[in-house]
């Protein structure tokens, strides 16, 4: 970019429109982090009702490895954030909002789920979880003005409210995998085609 | 009477520095270097006049023995890019 000072005003506005658009590319979300979480969840929400048809393991067995694979994931992010820290080239707010976010979530999550391991029953646990998913979901979806995932925040809450009236475990593990398909996976892939489509259109 | 547009923000580089740091809390010099595809040198001396005009915060540092450089707008920067935005509109709706 040159600096050459007889631009017109026109000009100027067109370079204000141009820089706006290319910091507004920093914020944009490619959904892979809500696929992998998603799929995360289903596959557990889906084993844990296939395990309880068919006996394999004691019933919290696929949550149990869920959420051992989930803490080691998060230990290693923290080793390399503590160890390896990168300076990121640009710091947004969008960024910050959601680092904060992301750390009142997993504490909330971690405070239900030890609250299931100290006597509220998953029935009423799992409801309470998907709760805290679709107020994560729709800070997030408001944020980067994302509708699919309001959507899916208000179908997560649907399904979460309907869930405290089932009575099995089973069925509150089938509303809750639909809740991650409605939440995060179909949002995530959606945002993921956006993403990519823009990035062509760019190129 | 149209407001003059500000000298310091009316020239190519800095107004797309500026109009870059005004969307996002900071920035390196070497992503601002990227996005207005401008040279080292040029931007770093268009970077100092806005400095000096008090509109950006300049950080240097050294990590792992390079240079690192953070820019970020100052409150006097986003009311003068405030002002420029709406001189300039005065100057487009005069033009309709």
């Amino acid at each position: 970019m040159g600096n050459q000072p007889s631009f017109n005003e026109l000009d100027s506005l067109k370079i204000i429109q141009q820089m706006i658009n290319t910091a507004k590319k920093e914020q944009k979300d490619d959904g892979s982090g809500w696929i992998i979480w998603g799929w995360m969840l289903f596959a557990a929400s889906a084993l844990t009702i296939l395990n309880m048809q068919f006996q394999w393991f004691q019933t919290f067995f696929f949550w149990n490895v869920f959420g051992a694979f989930t803490l080691l994931m998060g230990f290693y992010e923290a080793v390399k954030s503590l160890f390896y820290r990168k300076t990121k080239k640009v710091k947004t707010y969008t960024k910050d909002i959601f680092e904060k976010l992301n750390i009142g979530f997993f504490i909330s999550i971690m405070l239900t789920i030890f609250s299931m391991n100290t006597g509220v029953s998953p029935t009423k646990g799992f409801p309470i979880l998907m709760n805290l998913y679709g107020f994560w979901i729709l800070i997030y979806a408001t944020v980067l003005n994302f509708k699919p995932s309001m959507i899916g925040a208000y179908v997560m809450w649907a399904l979460a409210f309907t869930s405290l009236f089932v009575g099995t475990f089973q069925y509150v593990m089938v509303l809750h995998g639909l809740g991650v398909l409605c939440g995060y996976i179909i949002p995530g892939y959606i945002a993921k085609k956006r993403f990519n489509d823009q990035n062509i259109g760019q190129e | 009477m149209f407001k003059e547009l500000d000298p310091i923000l009316h020239s190519q580089l800095r107004l797309a520095v500026m109009s870059l740091l005004m969307s996002v809390k900071e920035a390196e010099f070497t992503f601002i270097k990227e996005k207005t595809n401008s040279t080292a040198g040029n931007l770093s001396v268009q970077v100092q006049k806005l400095k000096e005009a008090g509109y950006l915060d300049v950080i240097k540092q050294f990590k792992d023995n390079y240079p690192l450089t953070t820019c970020s707008v100052t409150k006097k920067g986003i009311d003068a890019f405030e002002s420029y935005v709406k001189a300039l509109q005065e100057y487009l709706n005069a033009g309709k």
